[in-house]
């Protein structure tokens, strides 16, 4: 690209693209007579970028997107008070001026009347696109967030379904890892459990795992239907929806029951670095010495208990042991024993896996026993226990076995035992946070956000101190904050900014409709700001949540097109989007997925070609709204204090806003620019605004050594908090009494979730029930429908990007409904026959797209389509499962996620056959 | 040209590093400003097996710039060259956009595109700013971003290495699955590559040389030798399939109109003019059939010239008679005009037998032509010229009959054409039969065998056996009504234009896609075996 710059009118503009939470990735935009043309890869960022430097499919849309004529051209106001999928909106255009007038008028009314409710929910509310990847667009708009104080971001966008929920919570809990990932340069064995990392890892995963596969790294893919990443690995299981758990029990049975584990396992770290030699009372919780209330474990040299912190050679794992001390329960609840007969955590354990035989596992999810030793052994095989590895100089364990959980796997009921399993997989060979194996790559709920390591703090109790919202009498929040409650019902949701992400985002979706009982009642917010996202696509039982949004009364929706859930706005302001905006993100060090990096440092978002449609940037917006509301001041010291990414003041210097005054969008990105650099470089190199738009980015060196969080805790004395997991049956029976004590018996089936080890429930079984719940018969529903990730569209929100389109057609699943070859042929139904897709709370429609890899039993909606609204994507006649799955309490677990998943059943249905247009071959002649 | 003389471009791509992504060929969008649905390269989603037996990869397509390219000998302006370091180019200023490269590819490289569609409806500014106008109506493939190499290599940069240098679709690979470099040079990561990796190059029974070698194992997937079994016939009966070649549009009924119109009008010149020099028929008969058949001829070459894509072009088409059987066509039609023109100015029965002359070599080249389509394995058969000829011929048999019926002479051709038309019958009835039974062997996929299939009784019955029946009759029972005869040659008529309609525009898909070797991994059978 920047070889043919030779003409003075041309320009290479450089910036990133974050469009999804695999991001960012850095790239050139070729821009002549002010229009951007061409986009490319920054290749100058490739030996320190961990993808090469290189942009994914999704980056080649935006071009499009910039010159969408689809764009709303200027801010819009609706004019039909009414509210419905079925009613013209009838936006007419308006100025600026009076775009913003309204909406701050409106946030200033609130604001000096009572920010919270009758219910004591925030009046203000706000909604974002999955991931977080809308913070790196939305300029200084957290600032303003911040400024208003109460607001509720609860309202969720599909969240729980569809992102890797119970990984999120559990994977913080037990090694900081807000995701789990495999350090792909150096792993060997890959389980996947549906995990479809090779569409949904990014840049920096897909080009790893390309080099690992080449480097000799085996992956077994186990799942529904063979995905992109089921394909590229050297072999798929077909496994039964939503049975993965029974999958890895039996796995974990071949190797600790089965077969002599001390052979097998990393014994000396069970032993050392986990709670396994805890000791258990018979009410279920630590036995603890009666002095200093530490968890006891037994000495077998010296023949007693001691506490777990004094240096026990050989600490007592199987069998009973006799010893005294107290037990600490729910609420203070206190036992002293005498002499008792009690296991190990780890006794505990093997005795809770005794059932979970390969043979049972096979009856559950249908993959054949011998296909599950073989994986159990394979992993053995390949973990190396007992190997070290120099990273950056130090010595590490080198355990090259990993397990990767995809989404329904990890989210929903059963989501717990899954990452229970795989977890415990990966602490019996020791490769938990070791080079070579699971790494967790970053932490939202945790703090500091920005350090695994230093989130890592010593507890009493010789594991992580971890943030759960509290369940004691005096501390419990009774009354929820906001109208998801996450603090009230979810203790392991923490109370992070991510949090109300976290908690049971579908809740307010589902309680507007009818209220629980014993519960404030929900109430709507009476300003919903609506930013890259669109609920009424992307939710679980996405037609109900567009029915619950129209009853919002005023929306103020940062809209690019149309779409379906703008369709019910009251404000529409055309934001500049990701080719016409500015802003410094961090990039570098370890960040979701697989962004590990060898570097940190910042890159810039800039405008790069003229404007089209009469936008705003997102940071003049937010810089306008607290100016208008009354907020500036408010708002400029929360830029001070980092809401733009960076703190602009500091003990080492002071880039700082004047707080009474109201700064250009350049100023305030220009003061980040120097302080980000001056922090970066500790003052050495400090670079303005014009800097980074000359040179895109800048970096440091970041340790690799920090992608591994078990050389700290080693340092540090701390254990794994596994297998056994007292805090959560602590909180789980406090929070029960809780609820109890105020009425509240809905979230029951949520509490038993809050099991010390988790059984195995007939998770499918869940699935049928709730359609018998709903009044219809399971038989009439014969297939599973899930979905899979599309890497041309997840998170791009670019479903009205045509090119886009164009490209995944090549993507088999992108022309409608995977079904198998033979069960369609049962059904009558052949390739491109219009089909009919029914579940017990919906129906979405599409062609049928007949392929051999997938079970029988199961049928595949790519992406998340169904649009009504929204130009271009409104016409693909693409079938979506968010129009299948059920808002519902009882597919809710104890988490507040659920599963993209559905009993359907599928009927062909008179029309025409899908009529491709023919540009395989391109010519027509 | 003389940095890279010395030079083979080429890629290797990794089937076990691709994922499918679909990057690389937006990417080459952006890179080349190709139109909607135009991809010049293209990553397929292949399915092999049966359930719970199934193996799923990605295929990476495209131009292959092949060093024994059968694009460029068909191409007949010359827009189509093999440069010094084995790039295939295109001249878009020269191309006619006959689509004689585009049938004759293998690897459905090719595309021709007639107008400039958008992607909204509307052009946007970027569309409007990147346009190409003059790719209108002309063949267009990958050119291995032939700019970007060119001028990388004048910037001092190395092609393969540097990613300005280099192709889009190889620099922006996510999953380093497509290398470009230099075959040449051994020391080239791509020649290190196929020195060490197991690989094969698509269709290398076809012997075009592909410069795209496909590596096909890791350590933890080996290769195995694709098995008949991995695709069966039910599978290549669906166009859906990503390996199934679609139908070819390149050529259609305008196309077909010129070899049956040309062969109708060919052979009946070539057949006249037997006649007359055996003393059958007199030489008025042969120069109205000569008229006849000129005008025939010219009704043909004027339908082929509709579906040009550069209509004003067509007399650049005389510029490759070197190895362009459509070239020398239009050389060959040139000498049956002539002399048909001029044997009206001097009545030479010289003239009479250079159009005969001209008209037998333009039957013979219509065969070469669509034996030259390498792409469509129902062309490209060897025995494709012959059937032309020979079909041509029998329509001359036909066409002279039909013509010779009502006409005033002495002379009866019943005695002469009744037994040439058997003999043609039986011998185009022998080669029919032949291609039909060898059609699998030959490589012809199930789709189009079935449409030959459900042909051939139709054909047999009506185009041959009638005919012959009646032919037959009129041979052997003395004064027949010469109208058996006209009827039996309309029937054979009728049948011969059938064949070549269907072949031309039905049973015409292109090359199946096909992987010479498989990496072993998938499901069931297909699960890469455990390595110790």
């Amino acid at each position: 690209m920047a070889l043919t710059d030779k003409n003075s009118n041309k320009k290479s503009v450089a910036t990133f693209c974050y469009q999804c939470v695999a991001g960012p990735d850095l790239m050139k935009v070729e821009v002549e007579d002010g229009i951007a043309t061409r986009l490319e890869s920054n290749y100058d960022i490739q030996d320190e970028h961990p993808g090469g430097g290189r942009v994914c499919v999704k980056a080649f849309g935006l071009i499009q997107k910039t010159y969408n004529p689809h764009r709303i051209k200027s801010p819009m106001k609706r004019t039909n008070p009414k509210k419905g999928r079925n009613e013209d909106p009838r936006f007419v255009p308006i100025t600026w001026e009076e775009a913003l007038n309204t909406v701050a008028n409106k946030m200033k009314g609130i604001l000096q009347d009572n920010p919270l409710d009758k219910s004591g929910y925030p009046r203000i509310a706000a909604s974002f696109g999955g991931g977080g990847t809308p913070t790196q667009y939305m300029g200084t708009f957290p600032a303003l967030l911040a400024a208003i104080g109460k607001v509720d971001m609860g309202f969720g966008a599909g969240q729980g379904v569809k992102c890797y929920h119970s990984e999120h919570l559990y994977g913080e809990l037990w090694h900081r890892a807000f995701i789990v990932a495999v350090d792909s340069p150096h792993v060997n064995y890959i389980l996947s459990c549906g995990h479809n990392g090779d569409a949904a890892a990014g840049v920096a995963g897909i080009w790893r795992h390309a080099d690992a596969r080449v480097r000799g790294m085996k992956r077994v893919q186990v799942e529904p239907h063979q995905s992109v990443t089921g394909g590229v690995a050297a072999e798929w299981i077909p496994i039964k929806p939503k049975t993965d758990a029974a999958f890895l029990y039996g796995v974990i049975y071949r190797i600790v029951i089965e077969q002599n584990w001390r052979d097998i396992c990393d014994v000396e770290r069970l032993e050392q670095d986990t709670n396994s030699p805890y000791l258990i009372g018979p009410n279920g919780f630590w036995m603890r010495d009666p002095k200093t209330e530490k968890p006891l474990i037994f000495d077998l040299n010296k023949k007693k208990s001691r506490p777990f912190d004094k240096e026990v050679k050989n600490p007592g794992m199987e069998g009973e042991f006799i010893v005294s001390g107290i037990e600490i329960g729910a609420d203070e609840d206190r036992w002293v024993h005498k002499n008792i007969k009690v296991k190990t955590s780890f006794q505990k354990f093997i005795d809770h896996m005794r059932e979970y035989t390969p043979e049972w596992a096979e009856k559950h999810s249908d993959v054949p026993a011998k296909t599950i030793r073989k994986v159990a052994d394979e992993f053995i095989e390949n973990a190396c226990i007992g190997q070290t590895i120099e990273v950056e100089g130090e010595e590490m364990p080198y355990r090259p076995v990993a397990i990767l959980l995809g989404k329904t796997v990890n989210n929903g009921w059963g989501g717990y035992n899954c990452c229970w399993a795989r977890t415990m997989l990966m602490t019996l060979v020791g490769a938990l946070e070791v080079p070579g194996g699971n790494v967790g790559s970053n932490v939202k709920l945790n703090r500091p956000a920005d350090s695994r390591q230093k989130s890592a703090v010593k507890g009493p109790d010789g594991f992580m101190e971890y943030p759960f919202n509290e369940t004691t009498k005096t501390d419990w929040e009774k009354d929820p904050s906001i109208r998801n409650a996450f603090k009230t019902l979810v203790p392991l949701a923490a109370n992070s900014a991510w949090s109300p992400a976290l908690g049971p985002a579908h809740l307010p979706w589902l309680f507007q409709k009818k209220a629980p009982s014993n519960w404030p009642t929900p109430t709507k917010p009476d300003i919903w700001f609506c930013y890259r996202t669109n609920p009424a696509i992307s939710s679980w039982n996405a037609p109900e949540v567009a029915d619950r949004v129209a009853e919002f009364p005023f929306i103020c929706a940062f809209a690019y097109t149309m779409d379906e859930t703008n369709h019910f706005a009251d404000i529409l302001l055309p934001e500049a989007t990701d080719l016409e905006s500015t802003q410094l993100i961090q990039i570098g060090s370890a960040k979701f997925v697989e962004q590990l990096w060898g570097h940190e440092g910042w890159a810039i978002r800039q405008p790069a070609c003229d404007k089209t449609v009469d936008y705003m940037d997102m940071t003049d917006i937010a810089t306008e709204l607290a100016a208008r509301s009354g907020l500036l001041e408010k708002y400029n010291a929360a830029i001070n204090r980092g809401a733009g990414g960076q703190k602009l003041i500091t003990e080492e210097f002071d880039y700082g806003l004047t707080e009474n005054k109201q700064h250009s969008n350049e100023n305030i990105w220009d003061a980040t620019a120097k302080a980000a650099s001056h922090k970066l470089s500790n003052g050495e190199e400090i670079h303005d605004l014009n800097w980074f738009k000359e040179n895109g980015y800048m970096l440091k060196p970041y340790s690799t050594k920090n992608w591994y969080l078990y050389p700290h805790m080693k340092k540090n004395k701390i254990r794994f908090e596994l297998p056994y997991q007292e805090r959560i049956l602590r909180h789980g029976t406090q929070l029960a009494r809780r609820l109890h004590e105020t009425g509240i018996e809905w979230w029951d089936k949520q509490l038993e979730e809050y099991e010390a080890l988790p059984s195995y429930d007939s998770f499918p079984d869940i699935w049928l029930d709730h359609v018998r719940e709903e009044g219809g018969n399971p038989d009439d529903y014969p297939f599973w429908a899930v979905t899979s990730r599309s890497m041309q569209y997840s998170w791009g929100l670019n479903a009205g990007i045509p090119m886009i389109n164009e490209v995944a057609q090549n993507v088999t699943g992108h022309k409608g409904v995977l079904i198998n070859r033979g069960e369609a042929k049962k059904l009558g139904i052949s390739e491109g026959d219009p089909i009919r897709i029914d579940s017990i709370s919906g129906f979405t429609s599409g062609f049928a797209v007949l392929r051999e890899g997938v079970r029988p039993d199961t049928v595949v909606m790519i992406g998340q389509f169904d649009h009504w609204k929204t130009p271009f994507a409104k016409d693909l006649n693409l079938p979506s499962l968010n129009s299948l799955t059920s808002l519902s309490l009882s597919l809710t677990d104890s988490t507040g996620s659920g599963s993209d998943l559905a009993r359907v059943k599928i009927t062909k249905t008179s029309g025409p056959k899908r009529t491709d247009q023919r540009i395989e071959s391109g010519a027509n002649l | 040209m003389n940095e890279t003389s010395h030079k083979r471009w080429g890629m290797t791509i990794d089937v076990n590093r691709c994922v499918g992504c679909q990057t690389c060929t937006v990417a080459c969008k952006h890179a080349n400003d190709t139109v909607p649905g135009v991809q010049w390269r293209k990553v397929l989603d292949v399915e092999v097996g049966e359930y719970p037996d199934v193996e799923r990869l990605f295929l990476v397509t495209g131009c292959q710039h092949c060093a024994e390219p059968s694009c460029v000998p068909v191409c007949p302006t010359g827009a189509t060259k093999q440069r010094d370091d084995g790039l295939i180019t295109m001249d878009y200023d020269l191309c006619i956009g006959c689509a004689s490269c585009a049938v004759a590819c293998p690897y459905q490289a090719r595309t021709i595109v007639h107008d400039e569609p958008t992607y909204f409806g509307v052009s946007t500014p970027q569309e409007t700013k990147v346009a190409h106008d003059e790719r209108i109506g002309v063949a267009q493939k990958c050119t291995f971003c032939i700019d970007r190499v060119d001028e990388g290599l004048e910037a001092g940069l190395n092609p393969g290495e540097d990613p300005l240098a280099t192709p889009a679709c190889a620099s922006s690979c996510i999953s380093q699955a497509i290398k470009f470099g230099d075959f040449n040079d051994p020391a080239s990561h791509v020649s290190e590559l196929v020195a060490t990796r197991d690989y094969f190059q698509m269709h290398e029974q076809l012997g075009n040389d592909p410069q795209i070698k496909y590596l096909i194992e890791t350590p933890a997937v080996p290769a195995r030798n694709s098995d008949p079994m991995d695709l069966s016939d039910e599978t290549l009966l669906d166009t859906e399939h990503a390996l199934v070649g679609k139908r070819q549009t390149f050529w259609d009924m305008r196309a077909a109109m010129n070899f049956i119109m040309g062969g109708i009008g060919s052979g009946s010149a070539v057949v006249a003019y037997l006649l007359w020099i055996s003393g059958n028929v007199n030489s008025q008969f042969l120069v109205v059939v000569n008229i006849v058949s000129s005008i025939i001829l010219a009704i043909g070459l004027f339908c082929v010239w509709l579906k040009i894509g550069r209509k004003l072009r067509a007399p650049l088409a005389i510029l490759r008679p070197q190895t362009s059987w459509m070239s020398r066509e239009i050389y060959v039609a040139g000498i049956f005009f002539g002399s048909v023109a001029l044997y009206f100015f001097e009545p030479n029965s010289l003239f009479l037998t250079s159009a005969a002359i001209g008209a037998g070599l333009f039957l013979y080249c219509q065969g070469r032509i669509l034996h030259s389509g390498k792409g469509i394995p129902t062309w490209r058969v060897s025995q494709m010229p012959l059937m032309l000829v020979a079909t041509g011929l029998l329509e001359g048999i036909c066409l002279s009959a039909v013509l010779h019926f009502g006409w005033d002479s002495e002379i009866s051709v019943t005695s002469i054409l009744p037994p040439a038309a058997i003999i043609l019958i039986l011998f185009n009835s022998f080669l029919w039969r032949r291609y039909a039974r060898n059609a699998k062997v030959w490589g012809i996929s199930p789709i189009d065998r079935n449409i030959i299939g459900s042909l051939s009784p139709k054909l047999y019955i009506f185009g041959h056996c009638i005919p012959l029946i009646l032919f037959g009759i009129a041979f052997f029972v003395p004064n027949t009504e010469s109208s058996i005869v006209c009827i039996a040659s309309l029937l054979a008529l009728i049948g011969s234009i059938l064949w070549k309609a269907t072949i031309i525009t039905r049973a015409c898909h292109m090359q199946n896609f096909a992987l010479g070797k498989m990496p072993h991994r998938g499901s069931g059978k297909f699960a890469a075996p455990v390595i110790n």
